[in-house]
């Protein structure tokens, strides 16, 4: 990890707060392709991290284990403050706090977005069904769309099926949010209204990471900016410092393509 | 046939509508013209024939005095009742289910009824179940009693009952605990009318058509679940449950369902004394399940693979337990995405059901149809064609019905979803 500024970045709780993920050494491997390298981050309680990078960089792939919807095969991934291991009730329990909003939406086409939403709370931690219809209406308000509930997703835009998603992953209360590049399958007109969500979200404290390609949102909203290429962390930092003072050549050459 | 030859008469091309249309789909071409002419002059020659096979030259005396073989075998004439109470019991069964389900898409707001007035929806039932309802009323026209017609028409009234009850408890909400109550309620009368059944004549002697209907429901409804659990099992990652289930569908698979059916008459013996040994209509049975869960399983798990990567991803990272995820997310999904798959393998065990006939000797309606041509009255006069045309028949309308069911199924899962 070649951090620019150690005494700033080196570390999320200069940033402020105490430490919520913290990435140590992480490796991991596709059949000998090696994903990731030795990934060290930590990630403030309220802090939004963005990760960019080019394809194929790990960024998708880094979050994705702090989940375990992919298995790291080194080093350690702590979520406040439980360790994910082999245990299945760790990662249920990680899983719990932690949502997720995915590319391709993945919402369940044969429930009804109320359903959808309340589908988590319902099933895992068990809360009574119009307990359960109050919260997620009220999530479902909060991303600006209660009128669609009664709905299946097939029948609403995408950026109305992400705003859905949003509300599903937060319906569990989890303590982090991962996004995985949420806005990369919407049509452009239909972006706004997605990262409005999330910046609402960003706002009200929430613990994001978020993989994507929006460098408005980035600038806008980002605490820290995280720059991946083949697997490794490139550089971390302010979206100031990241923008207007890269140091890495890895970097300079990245933003000079995409902006 | 001088039939076919009109379309070319000058009479249509005075009338352009018509003429128009023929033109353009039966002689645009002179190859056109000439499929055309050919396939018209074969179609109404067959036509002709099986009219005149069906109405003038059909001896269907044999059909009409064997009705009750046929149907349901030696099944006692006093116990007629039993089957009477039976059907219009079900009939009430089939209403409610049907009942049930226009009431709750009607609250989901995806009934495919709710645009159609009062004609719409007659004429569309006709069109589903007219087949059926025709079938029904020309074999009562053959009876000689008002049993069965009283039968039919109680049955009738059971089932616009059963709707109409069905449709007022599906527009309402019920609580969990009422749910589970109707959902009981449903499963036992099936079940409740078996024993009924079988308490007067026993599974063994269940013979004729009611044989064939009864023994490839029992099939469907016994195999599916265990299909599902093979399906299942086959894609755990523990390998003893996966070897097995591997084991099971490719060892069923590869054996012919009639040689399956011959070794269960007689290989049960070496397993089990010979007081105990089941009867054959539970070895068929028996064997349906077996042979037709192998296939189920192949079908689901099709469908379980043709579940996005992504909805498991999703389940797994809102953190619902490995067994919700397939419960709810995974295997709804994939058992919608197979009904026509399912319902076609379901329609082959119906018409395979002819086959316990043949290897286990019971007489089924195929077998029941080759008995009556060696009776006195009809020996000796190639009454065989008759008997099989009936046979035929009566698998057809089944089949055919399922067959359109399924069809519309189809169509109305994909609306409304992606």
């Amino acid at each position: 990890m070649t951090d620019t500024n150690p005494e700033v970045f080196a570390d999320a709780t200069a940033v402020g707060g105490d430490v919520m993920i913290e990435l140590i050494g992480v490796d991991k491997f596709f059949g000998s392709f090696q994903a990731l390298r030795d990934i060290n981050l930590k990630i403030a309680r309220q802090e939004v991290v963005v990760v960019i990078g080019p394809s194929g960089s790990g960024k998708s792939t880094a979050i994705r284990c702090i989940n375990r919807l992919e298995e790291h095969d080194a080093g350690r991934i702590i979520v406040d403050g439980i360790e994910l291991s082999e245990d299945v009730k760790n990662i249920q329990e990680i899983r719990r706090e932690t949502g997720m909003v995915f590319q391709q939406f993945n919402l369940f086409p044969h429930l009804s977005v109320i359903d959808n939403v309340t589908l988590a709370p319902r099933q895992v931690r068990r809360m009574p069904k119009g307990e359960a219809e109050d919260w997620g209406m009220e999530l479902l308000t909060r991303v600006k769309i209660p009128e669609q509930a009664s709905k299946y997703p097939g029948q609403l835009s995408g950026g109305q099926q992400q705003r859905v998603a949003i509300a599903r992953s937060l319906a569990m209360k989890p303590k982090v949010m991962l996004f995985d590049e949420p806005t990369s399958a919407l049509d452009p007109e239909m972006i706004g209204e997605v990262l409005d969500s999330m910046k609402d979200l960003a706002k009200e404290g929430m613990t994001m990471i978020v993989v994507t390609h929006e460098m408005g949102f980035a600038r806008e909203v980002a605490d820290r900016v995280v720059f991946m290429a083949d697997g490794q962390i490139v550089e971390v930092g302010t979206p100031e410092h990241f923008f207007y003072d890269p140091q890495e050549d890895r970097t300079k050459l990245f933003l000079s393509q995409i902006l | 046939m001088t039939v076919t030859a009109t379309p070319q008469s000058p009479a249509s091309e005075r009338k352009p509508g018509a003429g128009y249309w023929l033109k353009k789909n039966l002689f645009r071409t002179r190859l056109d013209s000439v499929i055309s002419v050919v396939f018209g002059a074969l179609s109404v020659y067959l036509l002709v024939r099986v009219f005149l096979f069906v109405f003038v030259n059909g001896r269907w005396e044999i059909i009409r005095v064997n009705l009750k073989l046929l149907l349901v075998g030696r099944w006692p004439s006093e116990e007629m009742t039993v089957l009477a109470v039976a059907i219009i019991v079900m009939g009430l069964w089939g209403g409610v289910i049907a009942g049930l389900i226009a009431g709750r898409q009607r609250l989901a707001g995806t009934s495919t009824a709710a645009g159609m007035n009062a004609a719409e929806r007659v004429s569309d039932l006709v069109r589903r179940f007219g087949l059926i309802f025709a079938t029904i009323l020309l074999l009562l026209l053959l009876t000689s009693t008002a049993g069965p017609w009283l039968t039919m028409l109680l049955a009738l009234v059971a089932a616009l009952v059963g709707y109409w009850l069905g449709r007022v408890a599906g527009l309402r909400k019920w609580g969990a605990l009422a749910n589970w109550v109707g959902v009981l309620l449903l499963a036992g009368i099936p079940i409740g009318v078996f024993l009924y059944t079988t308490a007067a004549t026993p599974l063994a002697e269940w013979e004729g058509f009611f044989f064939n209907l009864t023994s490839a429901a029992a099939g469907i409804i016994l195999s599916f679940p265990i299909g599902v659990v093979l399906a299942l099992s086959r894609r755990s990652k523990l390998p003893l449950l996966k070897s097995a289930s591997i084991a099971y569908i490719e060892v069923v698979r590869g054996s012919p369902l009639f040689v399956l059916l011959l070794l269960a008459n007689v290989s049960l013996e070496f397993f089990v004394p010979a007081a105990l040994a089941p009867s054959k209509v539970v070895r068929a049975i028996v064997t349906f399940t077996i042979f037709s869960a192998a296939y189920v399983a192949e079908i689901v798990r099709g469908g379980l693979q043709s579940v996005p990567n992504g909805q498991s991803e999703a389940a797994k990272a809102l953190g619902l337990s490995a067994y919700k995820q397939t419960s709810l997310i995974v295997l709804p999904q994939a058992l919608r995405n197979v009904i026509p798959a399912q319902i076609g393998q379901f329609i082959a065990l119906f018409k395979d059901t002819t086959l316990a006939g043949v290897a286990l000797g019971i007489l089924d309606l195929l077998n029941g149809a080759g008995a009556i041509t060696q009776q006195p009255d009809f020996r000796g006069q190639g009454l065989i064609i008759e008997a099989l045309v009936f046979v035929a028949f009566l698998f057809w309308v089944g089949s055919f019905t399922m067959s359109r069911e399924s069809q519309r199924l189809e169509r109305k899962l994909g609306v409304g979803t992606r």
